[in-house]
């Protein structure tokens, strides 16, 4: 075996995490590899052209929860990264009306006012509280969750800071932010909001990538999960990368390239090497073997540990556990590629409010019965989504005049019930050509010269997304976002702190704290704990607020 | 899917909207500065500061408050709802009269502060900076009462200055001859007057509804033509409501309910309005956790200063013996009526209750792009720092 | 009417079990307590009705919680008689092939291996210690967090957490993370990642969310599961029915000279200076007392005490509480004794578990969500005279059957023709596994959770008052700011099943409500 097949440190998987990672393994002088099973990077962050002069962000669309203290110390603008923030959004009706998001505040406030007087200081008191929940949960995003069960001073450390900064709250809002955390963002909703239009607009970032309903305890913390984020410090504003999500991956990528890294594409990895306990490397599905004494995977815990590692060399326990996280699949994705902008005859002409995500859900109990029809295995006859035309603001997404639409769509089952039998394989073009015309269906109440100006679609069910992008079930998170799942729960108890249970091995993707989206932090997190391990903690920023 | 063809709804206009004066004011308007005001266009300065402050204090000065919230609050339990609202006894608030009131949160700290009008037993109305549609509706919740928001149907005018009384007089208002400070009369059909204002001079504000006030505006200007009456800014009202010694919301106090970080709520107590609190009327929003806080547990304490040197001390940090950061100023002003340099500062307790003595001013000053720092001696000051008996004089003076 | 005798100390409203149980526990203190019940019967919950010369019980059919301190200070089955039967949960199967457990074990019916038996009882165990720590819990107010975490006072409140945390840590590393991992979580996941989905998991599944407005796919319900493990978790059936229960409690105050008003309607609470001073009844009869200890929900509570009294955050909190009802009570009176294939007339005694598969109670509980009644519903039956013959006229069988899901917000209103239909679904349930039931009902009771209301006052006809969602217990039950009993005006307590620790037949928070009055002092030394 020659010198070139060995490395310092291997990172199985060139999604957001993983590259995070390896920028920072590199950035500390590792020689470090990131293989890569498809022929391009970026995971679930990518862009990719399949129609001549379209680009479509075909998996995750928009950013925001990208950590800042990430991007700014890795340069990434300096990598051709730019995030533009987007205008509004809207949520129209069948019989020809909307609720426009405006991004101005006073016209935000006539806005609601023209559907109810009595919901325009609601809205206020609602923003202040999830702003405030933000702040709370922020600085733990760049931070270990600490293991409750450890005596260990670092745990005993990082505990610390959490009862601190819950006392910091007093009592009144320590007990809001229990209730918080705890409830579902239909309640949530309901205890401020009288208007259904309003609460169904706003509920979907609480269901947004869950096996959970707009009335499931916990899904306000959802919620959080996508409001915590920022756009140059406007704490839950949303943008586009330019040129499409991939723009951060390729970002990535070159600030690991230039930091010494290599990238192999094609490089799916096969097995995790491992020997006495001891990780040493990877066998590649094409044969070729390359080892390090340090191997992370940016794949999600149950494909990491229930594919790819011999259960032999795991704990039965452990493996136990790995089997119990919830991976599901609830969301199905439509790329389409537009001749024009389609007409939204019940807009006014120009309306920037366009620019922002666009809905057709008008209340909780609709949002709530879309994902009684998931638990079927059926999906959502009269489904949520979230659509953006991102070609309005990025003229690099579409060619001039045309334009590219993205559609995220809530709920589609991963496995699919057809005739009482449930399984990813239901997964036909038949099947798929009937999700993409109920949803189309739906689109129509917006723009009903939605299929007019269709040139091109691709509709990416979980089943989709599972074989190309390699996430279990094709689900966004990389795990459920539940109590069950977070913080020191996440993925494994005890396995928390992204090591696992063989020696010199990691994972470093969404399935570990503070979970998906596209954040970076889990990656970020990983690489100081590995570098912490091997001495070298001092090499790369604590992020510690 | 079947295309129908709908009336797409008439969309709400963006931005800032013109207030029913906006097109007298749009007409004077020299300097072109405008601010937005609960969504609303309003004037920081028409011709220039200096002129509009001067106008307040030696001639009549009209100033467009129609941004301001007004609720109409009537029902058999308006005054039961009212006075578990806001911390005085509106019991004692007489048919005709208005109010000075502040609300406050169930941890005592403030809401808002505003005027209450009493238009009958059952009848009133509140005015005031924040909206407070929302929390009047859950301060309503088992009560027969009715909240209206009139915010966008009322204008009002703030006519203020030593000849106001002149102008109405000429402009077929002599009724309001004998109201004394803090009495209202709907003088004509449809035109209340309140013998109000913000800022310490004689004074009134007129409340008109919409669609008649240009015609009310047009009556007063051409009234006020000997009486030097001239239509004013924000920033002019500013200098005069930091010399009177008015608390402004947002700056000399975050109201509670916009305050992201809750600990900046400031109570009654702690912004010197302790006179304000009635613990003796029964039960009131916050009065449990004010009771509690009693005088011993005042976190902090508004005070008027005065500032040494003619350098205006707005944003500056105070400090005791020159070393210890104990507050800052709010509202700091060169005041050009008293020659002094006034300020309204937030001081940490003990400082400004037990510790007023030895406490300096970290001012900044920009001297031709150049900055420049300059610790500067303040002084506690006890009462407003304008005071003229003209304001309070029953008749009127003619100026 | 003598001056002393509309003096108390305390004044408890309603006689529910709570309310008894605060009246005795203060009246153990050496207090004159009044209890002042709104209906003409004691007990609220827990009380017998007459059914074609029957004695079925009307609402609560089981004891499964009570708790063990306020069994031993009412002395219950010991200074005041209560005696009760153990049954075992039949889970049944639509196959007859049915389900049985008691004590974790689980067996066939016919006696054979079920084949998660082992994994049951582990799961099963692993619950009931779990339970079993949060159990202790509900023997005192919940940490109020006063000063925020690090607050002194806080500290000491929080040794119920600490004494939590050390027998967390006593059960050892693993099981205190699979603690901190299923707290939270949901019943679904739980159950079926452990045993295969079908009766067992079903039985599970439905003691998770029984009156909860809940499906076992909620995150929540593994609390509300162990909530119900919380003394063990056995079903206990009273001997005489289930008034026999409210006479136990009866007869404890009682016994320590609690007077007890029934049928008294209660105009408002008279308040001076943030102090409460007695009622004011309807009839113009005062009654004074230093604390009052109200057992209605919150909400109910506020309205007689003032909602101008109040803080208006508190009224908001109070006006969103959850408490949606979602099961209705229907009793029948049956002309033969019931059959069920597969089962033993002893087994047929047991408790009956209609709910074939966790799924089948997810599916039962989505029309609920918006205002429906279940298709498919979820039973909880019990057969009380086969255990105790003496509560039927002799040939007649009583059946009480726990339905779910029925809400309270039924679309149209609970009319008689809901009823009806409920009755009817009801039936074609059953008949699944006891054919030609309907056929032997001479007559039946229903009572939908708008009847329930009408009947109890609790709010929504929730059998827990407030909704025991993991937003609303521990700290911010019923709601932030207000789950230490104390309720806003001096002297003015929460003590019923809105309060903490919750609801169920368990007289906790009666007795720690009276518990928190006496340390508060406002009754004086």
């Amino acid at each position: 075996m020659g010198q070139h097949d060995k490395y310092d440190a291997i990172v199985a998987g060139a999604g957001h995490n993983g590259l995070t990672t390896a920028c920072y393994l590199a950035k500390a002088g590792l020689k470090t590899l990131v293989v890569e099973k498809n022929d391009w990077i970026g995971g679930a962050t990518v862009s990719r052209s399949l129609i001549d002069g379209w680009t479509y962000s075909n998996c995750s669309y928009v950013c925001s929860l990208l950590r800042r203290e990430i991007v700014r110390d890795l340069e990434l603008p300096r990598f051709g990264l730019q995030v533009i923030p987007y205008e509004g959004g809207a949520s129209f009706t069948r019989d020809g009306n909307y609720f426009a998001y405006l991004s101005d505040h006073d016209a935000l406030r006539r806005e609601i006012a023209r559907h109810n007087p009595r919901d325009v200081d609601a809205y206020a008191r609602f923003s202040q509280t999830v702003i405030r929940q933000c702040r709370f949960i922020r600085p733990f995003l760049l931070r270990n969750a600490p293991d409750p069960t450890s005596m260990n001073p670092r745990d005993l450390s990082e505990l610390l800071f959490l009862i601190k900064r819950a006392h910091g709250l007093g009592a009144k809002e320590l007990g809001e932010t229990l209730r918080f955390w705890t409830m579902s963002i239909g309640d949530f909703l309901d205890e401020h909001f009288e208007t259904d239009l309003i609460k169904a607009h706003i509920a979907g970032s609480g269901i947004i990538g869950t096996g959970l309903g707009v009335y499931s305890p916990g899904t306000a913390y959802v919620l959080l999960h996508h409001y915590m984020g920022d756009v140059d410090g406007a704490i839950g504003a949303w943008g586009f990368a330019r040129g499409g999500m991939g723009a951060i991956s390729n970002a990535l990528g070159a600030a690991f390239e230039e930091a010494g890294g290599t990238i192999i594409k094609g490089a799916g990895v096969e097995r995790f090497i491992v020997k006495n306990g001891k990780v040493g490397g990877v066998t590649l599905e094409n044969g070729d073997v390359y080892r390090a004494p340090i191997v992370a995977s940016n794949m999600d815990v149950k494909r990491t540990f229930l594919k790819h590692v011999d259960r032999a060399d795991l704990p039965g326990d452990f493996t136990k556990a790995v089997e119990r996280f919830k991976i599901r699949g609830s969301s199905a994705k439509m790329n389409i590629a537009l001749d024009r902008l389609p007409e939204f005859p019940a807009a006014p002409k120009g309306a920037t409010f366009l620019r922002g995500d666009l809905h057709c859900s008008t209340s909780l109990n609709e949002l709530e019965r879309a994902y009684d029809d998931w638990k079927e295995g059926r999906w959502s006859s009269d489904p949520y989504f979230d659509m953006l035309i991102p070609s309005q603001i990025d003229p690099t997404m579409a060619p001039p005049g045309k334009h590219m639409m993205t559609v995220f769509v809530q709920y589609a089952p991963y496995d699919l019930a057809v005739d009482g039998v449930r399984s990813g394989q239901n997964w036909t073009d038949a099947t798929r050509k009937a999700l993409a015309d109920c949803v189309l269906d739906k689109i129509a109440v917006a723009c009903p010269d939605i299929r007019d100006r269709m040139v091109h679609a691709e509709v990416r069910t979980p089943w989709d997304i599972e074989q190309e992008v390699g996430l279990t079930e094709g689900n966004i998170f990389q795990g459920e976002l539940t109590f069950d799942q977070l913080l020191f729960n996440r993925p494994v108890p005890g396995y928390a702190q992204y090591d696992t249970p063989i020696d010199g091995m990691y994972i470093v993707g969404s399935s570990t704290h503070p979970g998906g989206g596209v954040m970076a932090a889990p990656g970020a997190n990983a690489a100081r704990e590995i570098l912490r391990k091997i001495g070298k903690g001092k090499s790369m920023p604590s992020f510690a607020a | 899917m079947k295309r129908t063809t709908k009336t797409p709804p008439k969309p709400v206009p963006l931005g800032l909207i013109e207030t029913p004066f906006y097109a007298r004011l749009n007409a004077l308007s020299r300097a072109k500065s405008w601010v937005g005001w609960a969504g609303y266009i309003s004037p920081v300065v028409l011709d220039t500061v200096e002129f509009e402050y001067f106008a307040i204090r030696n001639q009549a000065t009209l100033y467009d408050i129609s941004p301001m919230h007004k609720y109409r609050i009537a029902g058999p339990d308006a005054l039961a709802m009212l006075n578990r609202l806001v911390t005085r006894d509106i019991a004692k608030l007489r048919n005709g009269r208005v109010g000075y009131a502040m609300w406050c949160d169930e941890e005592g700290k403030l809401i808002d502060d505003g005027t209450v009008f009493r238009f009958g037993d059952t009848d009133f109305r509140l005015c005031c900076q924040e909206p407070m549609f929302g929390w009047l509706l859950d301060s309503a919740w088992g009560f027969d009462v009715d909240i209206q928001d009139e915010s966008d149907v009322i204008a009002a005018l703030s006519l203020q200055g030593p000849t106001s009384w002149s102008v109405l007089k000429d402009a077929g208002f002599a009724a309001v001859e004998s109201m004394k400070p803090f009495d209202w009369r709907e003088v004509e059909p449809d035109i209340w007057i309140s013998r109000t204002g913000f800022t310490g001079d004689l004074g009134y504000e007129l409340w008109v509804p919409a669609a008649k006030a240009l015609r009310l505006w047009d009556r007063l200007w051409d009234a006020g033509d000997h009486w030097g009456l001239r239509a004013i800014g924000f920033a002019a009202v500013d200098l005069c409501r930091i010399e009177a010694g008015f608390v402004a919301a947002g700056i000399d106090f975050q109201p509670v309910h916009k305050a992201v970080r809750l600990h900046r709520g400031r109570t009654p107590i702690e912004l010197g309005f302790g006179r304000m609190v009635d613990f003796d009327k029964g039960h009131f929003n916050g009065r449990r956790a004010l009771l509690k806080q009693g005088g011993k547990g005042q976190r902090h304490a508004l005070v008027r200063i005065d500032v040494a040197g003619f350098k205006p001390a707005d944003g500056a940090l105070i400090y005791h013996r020159k070393k210890k950061e104990v507050g800052f100023v709010t509202s700091g002003v060169w005041s050009p009526t008293t020659k002094r340099n006034i300020a309204l500062a937030e001081l940490n307790a003990p400082f400004g209750i037990e510790i007023t003595d030895d406490l300096w001013a970290e001012i900044y000053v920009n001297q031709e792009g150049k900055w420049d720092k300059r610790l500067v001696p303040v002084t506690l000051q006890t009462g407003p720092f304008f005071i003229n008996d003209r304001a309070r004089a029953t008749p009127p003076r003619a100026f | 009417m003598a001056m002393s005798d509309n003096r108390y100390d305390a004044i408890v409203i309603g006689a529910g079990h709570n309310g008894l149980t605060a009246a005795a526990t203060l009246a153990a203190a050496g207090k004159s307590v009044c209890v002042l019940e709104r209906s003409d019967r004691i007990g609220g919950m827990s009380r017998s009705v007459d059914l074609g010369g029957a004695t079925a019980p009307e609402i609560a059919h089981l004891l499964y919680n009570l708790n063990p301190t306020v069994v031993r200070d009412l002395g219950l089955g010991t200074k005041v008689p209560l005696v009760t039967k153990i049954l075992p949960t039949v889970c049944l199967s639509p196959d007859r092939n049915h389900v049985l457990f008691a004590q974790g074990e689980a067996t066939f019916a016919n006696g054979a291996v079920h084949p998660d038996a082992a994994a049951f009882g582990l799961l099963h165990g692993r619950l009931t210690r779990f339970a079993a720590l949060l159990g202790q819990m509900a023997d005192g107010p919940p940490p109020a967090l006063a000063g925020g975490v690090l607050d002194a006072g806080t500290l000491k409140e929080m040794a119920a957490l600490g004494k939590l945390g050390w027998g967390l840590k006593r059960l050892g590393k693993t099981e205190m993370r699979e603690f901190l991992r299923v707290i939270l979580s949901n019943a679904y996941d739980l159950i079926l990642d452990e045993i295969s989905d079908g009766p067992l998991a079903g039985a599970l599944a439905a003691d998770a969310v029984r009156g909860a407005h809940a499906g076992p796919r909620s995150p929540g319900t593994v609390f509300s599961l162990m909530y119900r493990l919380g003394n063990g978790g056995e079903a206990h059936l009273p001997i005489g029915g289930m008034g026999a229960v409210a006479a136990a409690f009866e007869t404890a105050a009682r016994n320590r000279g609690v007077a007890i008003r029934t049928g008294v309607r209660i105009d408002h609470i008279i308040v001076a200076a943030d102090r409460v001073q007695g009622v004011l009844l309807e009839d113009g009869t005062t009654i004074h007392a230093d604390a009052i200890l109200s057992s209605a929900g919150p909400a109910q509570t506020m309205q007689i005490a003032g909602v101008a009294n109040f803080d208006i955050e508190a009224v908001r909190r109070v006006r969103n509480l959850r408490h949606k009802g979602t099961v209705a009570k229907i009793n029948l009176l049956l002309d033969a004794a019931p059959v069920f294939p597969g089962l033993t007339r002893e087994q047929t005694a047991g408790r009956l578990i209609v709910a074939p598969s966790a799924t089948y109670v997810e599916r039962a509980f989505n029309p609920a969500k918006y205002g429906e009644m279940s298709q498919d519903l979820v039973i909880e039956a019990v057969h009380p005279s086969l255990s105790d013959p003496s509560l039927t006229p002799p040939g007649l069988h009583l059946m009480s059957a726990v339905v779910s899901y029925a809400p309270f917000a039924l679309t149209g209103g609970w009319t008689d023709a809901a009823r009806a239909e409920l009755l009817a679904r009801t039936v074609r349930t059953l008949d699944i596994f006891a054919p030609g039931i309907g056929g032997s009902i001479r007559e039946s009771q229903v009572l939908s959770p708008a009847d329930i209301a009408d009947l109890t006052g609790a709010p929504g006809g929730h059998w827990h008052h407030v909704e025991m969602g993991i937003d609303q217990i521990l700290t911010v039950r019923p709601a932030n700011l207000i789950s230490r009993y104390a309720f806003g005006i001096g002297g003015l307590y929460l003590c019923g099943a809105s309060a903490h620790p919750g609801g169920d037949v368990m007289g906790a928070a009666g007795r720690n409500a009276a518990l928190q009055t006496l340390k508060d002092g406002v009754l004086g030394a």
